[in-house]
C-alpha cells in the first residue's frame, strides 16, 4: 500500500470509530445446530453487504472475522439451514459469540454434496484441493457393496489408480509411497487392508477428508505428491446413538454419545470382515481351514474443557489376519493415536498443540518344528506439532509453528524355530528426526487480488546405532564387496539433509464468481518405499533418507481457472500442473531388499516429470448431483539403469482418465448413484520375441520399458437406495443394492505369456501326459458384474 | 516364499477369472543369438547350446546355428579346447577326455557372422554329498504325503556359496518354474548339514537323479532372474519385465546376445525309491 493509502485507511478508521482502542477488532464466533448442538463445519458468515469479504467456520465450528463499523449485521448462511442474521455491538467482540442455527425442514432439495462453502471453490486460495463429503462417499457404488474412500479418491480429477480394485493412489505422476494418508494429524503407513482392495477408514468414523494435490498449506509436509488428510467423527453431545451396517463382505458398527456431561463426547467406530465365510464354501480342501479377515476401530473423545480450550483424543487400531490351517499366518497392524489440543488465546490469536504416535508391523509365522520361522518386522513415526495463529490486520492472518517427527524402523527379524538348521537374519534398526518450522502469512492486496506466502523447513538427521557401508569407488554394486563399514553410536548423527519448501499461491478475481489461481509448491520426503512392484506389499520395505538414500524433491507449479454458475448450483474448474521430482528411486533387476542390510546396492535414481491438465464439472444442488472429471496427464521417470537409460513411462502414466459420479434423489425413500470411469490402459513391457534356454520357452523382452499397453479400461457401476422415509421412528434402516462392473467388462488384471499344453490354460506337465505344447497369452481379469447387497441402520 | 504369495492372492481372488487372449505384439525385427554352454567335470555335460530368438507366436521348435566358431580357453595356460557341432546332440561338443579343472578361470569364445561373444567363469571346488536318504511322511501342510527325499553333506566354503539342485524323475527333468531350487548362504549353509529336504512327494519305484551343482555369482544371479522372470504374470504385485542379466559379452559386432556360461563341477547321485 502506498502511504498515501495508508494515511487516508488510518484517518477512515479514527472518524468512523472514536470510540476504539488501537488494537485489532475481530468478532469471534462458534456455530452449531440448535437442535443436536453438532458444531457446523464451513457456515458463510460475513456482514451484511460485504459477501465478498466473508469467512467460514472451521473444523470445530469456530469463525473469526475482521470487525470493522459496529453495531453491524453479521449474517450467517448454510445449506440445508435457515439464515441467521444478528446485530453485533462492540461489546460483542470481547468473547465467543454462540450462533445457533436451525435447520431447514426436510425436502427433496437434499444437499448431497458439502463444498466448505457455495463459493468457496472460486473464493479460496486452495488449488489443487478437494474436498470428499461422508454422503457423497457413501452414496457412491461400491466394490462388494464396501463404501471405499481411497478408491472414491479416484474419480476425482488428477488422481489415478494403478489397476483394477487396488487402493493405491497415484497423484500427478507420484507414485503411491508419495502420498501421506493422516488421520487427525497421525501418519498411517500401510492404508489398506486385503493387498490394496479395502482401504483402512470405516467410513462411519469419518467426518471428511481433504485432498491435497496442487497448493499445501506450509503447515503440511512430508510427501512429494499428496495429503490426504482425513478428520474423524466427534460424538454428538446429545444422547446415545448408534449406527451400522450388514453387508456381503463385512460388518460394521458405530456407537456415539456425551461422555462426561455436556462437554465430552466419544465416537466408536468398528469393522469387521467375514471373508473367510467364503472359503469355507469353497470345495478346494486347501482353501477350507484358512483364516481371512480384517478389522478397524477406530475412537475419539472430544472434551471442552472451557470457553477456551478444547482436547481430544483419537485413536485407530486394524489389521490383517490370514491363516493356513493353524500352522501360518500372516498378518500386519496399524495403529495410530493422535492427542489434539485446540485453545483459543485472545480474540486475534489461537494456538494448537498436536501429539502423535503411529505405528505399523506385520509378522508371517510358520508353526513346524523343522522348518518353521517368525519374521516380524515393525516401524513406527512418533510426533509433535505446535502451530499458532494470529490476525495481525483485518487482511492479514500469521501462521506459525514446528513439527517434530521421530522415525523408528526396527530390525527386520526372521528367527527360525529351535530344529530349523537356517541362521537367524537381521536387519539393523534405523532411526531418524526430522525437524520443521513453518510460516504462513495470507494477505488480501486488494478485493480481488489474495495471496499466501508459506515457507516450511525441515531440518532431518538419520541417527545411529547404525552401520554403514562403504564401497570402493563409492559405487555400491551388488558384485562388489564393501571395502569397509563405519559404526555409529546411539543418537550419533549419521547424515543431515535439509530443505527450504516455499509454498505460495495468489488468486485473482476476475468477477465475483470467476477467479484465477497460481501456485507454487516444493516438498521433500525424507522416507520412502524401496520397490519394484506397482502395487503396495504389506512387507513394502521403508527406507529412510541417509548416505546413499537423497531425500526426494518435488516442484509443482500449477495455473487454474475457476468459475461458478448459477449461484453456485455448477462449479467449473479447469486446473493445469507441471510437477518436476528428483532422486526417485527403483531397483534393479533382480533386486533382494527384504532382509538386506545393503539396501544401497540394489537401488538406482533418478528424476521424474508430469504435466497434465484436469478439467472438473460439478453440480452440488439439487435432485440430481454430481460430477465429470477428464484429466489428460502424462508421467516420466529417467533413471539411469533403467530402460538404456532413456526415459520411459512408470505404469501409472494413463493419459486419458475420465470419471463420472451422478446421484439422483427421486423421493424422500429413493435414491440411485451411478459412477462411470474410463482410461487409459496402463503402460507394460510385452514381449518382442521368445528363445530357449535351460529347456525353457522365455519371453524376450525389449530394453526399453513399458513401451506397451493394456486395453483401455472401462466400467459402469450401478446402486439403489432405499431409506425408509419414516422420521420418527427411532431405528431407521435403509437397503442398499449396488453392481460393480454392470456391463461386465473384461478389464485385464495381468496377461501371462506362457506355454499352453493340451490347449488348456491350466494344464502343466505334472498333471500328466503332454500331447501338444505351444506359445500363448492368458488374461487374468478380477471381477466382472459384482453384486451386493447392504443394510444400513441406524439408532 | 514366492509360491506362497501367489497361493494367497489367488485365494482371495476367488471371483477371477483366466481365458487366453492373442495379443498383437510387436516383434523384434532382427533375431538375436542365444548360447547356453555347460563346462563341468564330467564330458557328459560338457555341451554349447547356440540357436537364434524368434518371434513370440512362432512354433516352439528352436532354430539352431550350426555354423559357429566354439572354443574354451583355459586362461592360465592358453590352451584353446575346441568345440564340433554334432547333429546327433543338436549342440557343439568336444573330446570326451576334456574337463573343468577346479581352481581354473575358462574363457568361452563364440564366433558367428563376424561377431565375437565371450564369457568366464571358475571352476569351483565341489562341496561333499555324504548321503541321500528318504523317508515316507504323512500329509502336512504344503506337502503331500509320500516319500521324501533328504540330502546329507558338507559345504565348507565361506565364500563363493552359490548352488543349484536339479531333480530328474524317472528320466524327466522337473523343469517347472517352481522347479528351480537355487540356494546361497543368506540362511547359512548348516541346512546342508542337518539335511536337506526336497519338496517332492516320490512314490514307491521312482527312480530320481538329484545333481548338485556350484555355479558362479553372476550364473546365480541370472537363474534367479530367469525364474522371477518366469514367475512374473505382468501383475500389479510383479515388477516390469526384465531379460536377465547374461553373463556373455558381446566383444565385436553390434547384436544383443542371450543365455549364459556356466562353470560347475557336479555331483550326481541316483536313487531308487523301495519301502524299506
Amino acid at each position: 500500500m502506498s502511504f498515501h493509502r495508508l494515511l487516508l485507511f488510518l484517518l477512515l478508521f479514527l472518524i468512523a470509530s472514536p470510540a476504539f482502542p488501537q488494537e485489532k477488532l475481530v468478532l469471534r464466533g462458534q456455530v452449531m445446530d440448535a437442535g443436536n448442538l453438532q458444531v457446523l463445519v464451513g457456515v458463510n458468515v460475513y456482514w451484511e453487504g460485504k459477501e465478498q469479504q466473508g469467512t467460514a467456520t472451521d473444523l470445530d465450528g469456530y469463525f473469526y472475522i475482521p470487525a470493522t463499523t459496529l453495531p453491524a449485521k453479521i449474517i450467517l448462511s448454510y445449506l440445508g439451514y435457515e439464515k441467521s442474521i444478528r446485530i453485533i455491538q462492540v461489546r460483542d467482540l470481547e468473547k465467543v459469540q454462540r450462533f445457533y442455527l436451525k435447520a431447514e425442514d426436510f425436502s427433496l432439495e437434499e444437499v448431497l454434496i458439502q463444498e466448505k462453502r457455495g463459493d468457496e471453490q472460486v473464493k479460496n486460495l486452495e488449488l489443487g484441493k478437494s474436498t470428499l463429503s461422508m454422503e457423497t462417499l457413501q452414496s457412491l457404488p461400491a466394490l462388494f457393496g464396501e463404501v471405499d474412500l481411497l478408491r472414491s479418491l479416484q474419480l476425482l480429477p488428477g488422481v489415478k489408480s494403478a489397476g483394477e480394485g487396488t487402493t493405491g493412489l497415484f497423484v500427478r505422476g507420484g507414485s503411491a509411497d508419495q502420498n501421506l494418508v493422516q488421520v487427525d494429524g497421525a501418519p498411517v503407513y500401510n492404508a489398506s487392508h486385503f493387498f490394496g482392495i479395502f482401504s483402512v477408514f470405516n467410513p462411519d468414523g469419518i467426518k471428511k477428508v481433504d485432498l491435497y494435490k496442487g497448493n499445501m498449506p506450509a503447515s503440511f509436509g512430508g510427501r512429494a505428491s499428496s495429503l490426504i488428510d482425513v478428520t474423524l467423527r466427534e460424538g454428538e453431545k446429545d444422547r446415545i446413538q448408534g449406527e451400522g451396517g450388514i453387508g456381503t463382505i463385512s460388518s460394521r458398527l458405530t456407537l456415539q454419545g456425551p461422555l462426561l456431561g455436556k462437554n465430552s463426547s466419544f465416537l466408536i467406530s468398528g469393522r469387521r470382515t467375514y471373508a473367510d465365510l467364503f472359503l469355507k464354501l469353497s470345495s478346494n480342501p486347501d482353501l477350507k481351514n484358512n483364516q481371512l479377515n480384517f478389522y478397524d476401530l477406530n475412537g475419539k473423545a472430544a472434551f471442552s474443557l472451557n470457553e477456551k480450550d478444547k482436547l481430544s483424543v483419537s485413536s485407530y487400531q486394524g489389521s490383517d489376519i490370514l491363516g493356513l490351517s493353524g500352522q501360518f499366518g500372516l498378518g500386519w497392524k496399524n495403529w495410530v493415536s493422535a492427542v489434539n489440543w485446540n485453545r483459543v488465546n485472545s480474540d486475534s490469536s489461537f494456538f494448537d498443540l498436536q501429539a502423535y504416535h503411529s505405528r505399523y508391523s506385520y509378522q508371517v509365522k510358520f508353526d513346524n518344528d523343522e522348518n518353521g520361522f517368525d519374521w516380524t518386522n515393525s516401524l513406527s513415526e512418533s510426533g509433535i506439532k505446535a502451530s499458532w495463529t494470529r490476525v495481525l490486520a483485518p487482511s492479514t492472518t500469521l501462521v506459525w509453528g514446528a513439527h517434530g517427527q521421530l522415525y523408528h524402523f526396527a530390525p527386520s527379524d526372521l528367527k527360525p524355530s529351535p530344529n530349523n538348521p537356517i541362521n537367524r537374519r537381521q536387519t539393523q534398526g534405523v532411526q531418524g528426526v526430522l525437524g520443521n518450522a513453518f510460516v504462513g502469512l495470507t494477505h488480501e492486496f486488494t478485493e480481488k487480488l489474495s495471496g499466501e506466502l508459506g515457507l516450511r523447513q525441515g531440518v532431518y538427521a538419520q541417527l545411529g546405532t547404525g552401520k554403514v557401508y562403504q564401497y570402493p569407488g563409492n559405487d555400491p554394486n551388488p558384485d562388489q564387496e564393501p571395502s569397509d563399514s563405519v559404526f555409529y553410536n546411539n543418537a550419533e548423527v549419521m547424515q543431515r539433509y535439509q530443505g527450504l519448501e516455499p509454498r505460495i499461491a495468489f488468486r485473482y478475481l476476475l468477477r465475483p464468481e470467476f477467479s484465477l489461481k497460481l501456485a507454487y509448491n516444493r516438498n521433500f520426503q525424507y522416507v520412502q518405499i524401496a520397490s519394484n512392484s506397482s502395487a503396495g506389499l504389506p512387507i513394502d520395505r521403508w527406507v529412510l533418507a541417509g548416505q546413499y538414500i537423497r531425500p526426494i524433491k518435488s516442484d509443482q507449479i500449477s495455473l487454474g481457472v475457476f468459475h461458478n454458475f448459477d449461484q453456485n448450483r455448477w462449479e467449473l474448474s479447469v486446473e493445469g500442473y507441471y510437477k518436476d521430482l528428483d532422486q526417485v528411486i527403483d531397483l534393479r533387476n533382480g533386486a533382494r531388499i527384504l532382509l538386506s542390510d545393503q539396501v544401497e546396492t540394489e537401488l538406482l535414481s533418478g528424476r521424474g516429470w508430469a504435466y497434465g491438465a484436469e478439467f472438473l464439472l460439478r453440480k452440488n444442488k439439487g435432485k440430481t448431483t454430481g460430477w465429470l472429471a477428464y484429466t489428460w496427464s502424462r508421467a516420466w521417470r529417467q533413471i539411469d539403469g533403467i530402460s538404456k537409460d532413456r526415459p520411459y513411462n512408470p505404469r501409472f502414466d494413463r493419459p486419458h482418465d475420465v470419471s463420472l459420479v451422478l446421484n439422483h434423489q427421486f423421493s424422500p425413500a429413493w435414491s440411485s448413484s451411478l459412477t462411470f470411469v474410463y482410461s487409459t490402459g496402463q503402460a507394460v513391457s510385452f514381449p518382442v520375441g521368445s528363445y530357449l534356454v535351460d529347456n525353457q520357452p522365455v519371453p524376450l523382452y525389449s530394453d526399453y520399458r513399458n513401451e506397451n499397453r493394456f486395453p483401455d479400461y472401462h466400467r459402469l457401476d450401478a446402486s439403489v437406495t432405499w431409506k425408509n422415509p419414516d422420521q420418527g421412528r427411532k431405528w431407521k434402516g435403509s437397503w442398499n443394492f449396488g453392481v460393480y462392473n454392470l456391463y461386465g467388462r473384461k478389464n485385464p488384471f495381468s496377461y501371462d505369456f506362457r506355454t499352453v499344453y493340451n490347449n488348456q490354460i491350466n494344464y502343466s506337465p505334472s498333471d500328466g501326459k503332454i500331447v501338444s505344447a505351444r506359445p500363448g497369452v492368458v488374461m487374468t481379469y478380477l471381477f466382472t458384474f459384482l453384486p451386493s447387497i447392504t443394510y444400513n441402520f441406524q439408532f | 516364499m514366492k509360491k506362497i504369495w501367489i497361493f494367497l492372492l489367488l485365494s482371495l481372488l476367488f471371483s477371477s477369472c483366466q481365458e487366453e487372449v492373442v495379443l498383437d505384439l510387436d516383434q523384434k525385427d532382427s533375431r538375436v543369438p542365444v548360447i547356453e554352454a555347460h563346462w563341468t567335470d564330467q564330458s557328459v555335460y560338457n555341451e554349447v547350446k547356440i540357436s537364434l530368438s524368434k518371434n513370440y507366436y512362432d512354433s516352439l521348435d528352436q532354430e539352431l546355428i550350426r555354423d559357429a566358431d566354439v572354443f574354451i580357453k583355459e586362461q592360465s595356460t592358453g590352451r584353446k579346447i575346441a568345440f564340433r557341432y554334432l547333429e546327433a546332440t543338436r549342440s557343439y561338443r568336444t573330446n570326451p577326455t576334456e574337463r573343468a579343472r577346479v581352481g581354473e578361470t575358462y574363457q568361452l569364445n563364440v564366433t558367428w557372422k563376424g561377431q565375437v561373444f565371450q564369457s568366464e567363469g571358475l571352476m569351483l571346488e565341489p562341496p561333499i554329498v555324504d548321503s541321500v536318504v528318504w523317508n515316507y511322511e504323512e500329509k502336512r501342510l504344503f506337502r503331500d504325503e509320500g516319500y521324501f527325499v533328504k540330502v546329507y553333506g558338507k559345504i565348507p566354503f565361506t565364500e563363493n556359496n552359490y548352488y543349484r539342485i536339479r531333480v530328474i524323475e524317472n528320466d524327466t527333468l522337473y523343469n517347472q518354474p517352481e522347479d528351480y531350487l537355487l540356494f546361497d548362504d543368506t540362511f547359512g549353509l548348516q541346512v546342508f548339514e542337518k539335511g536337506l529336504e526336497l519338496g517332492y512327494a516320490f512314490q514307491e519305484n521312482d527312480r530320481i537323479r538329484l545333481e548338485l551343482y556350484r555355479i558362479n555369482k553372476d550364473v546365480f544371479d541370472y537363474l534367479s532372474q530367469l525364474v522371477n522372470l518366469l514367475f512374473n504374470d505382468g501383475g500389479l504385485f510383479s515388477p516390469p519385465p526384465q531379460n536377465p542379466k547374461s553373463n556373455i559379452k558381446v566383444v565385436k559386432g553390434n547384436s544383443q546376445v542371450l543365455g549364459f556360461f556356466v562353470v560347475s563341477p557336479v555331483l550326481s547321485r541316483t536313487l531308487v525309491i523301495s519301502s524299506k
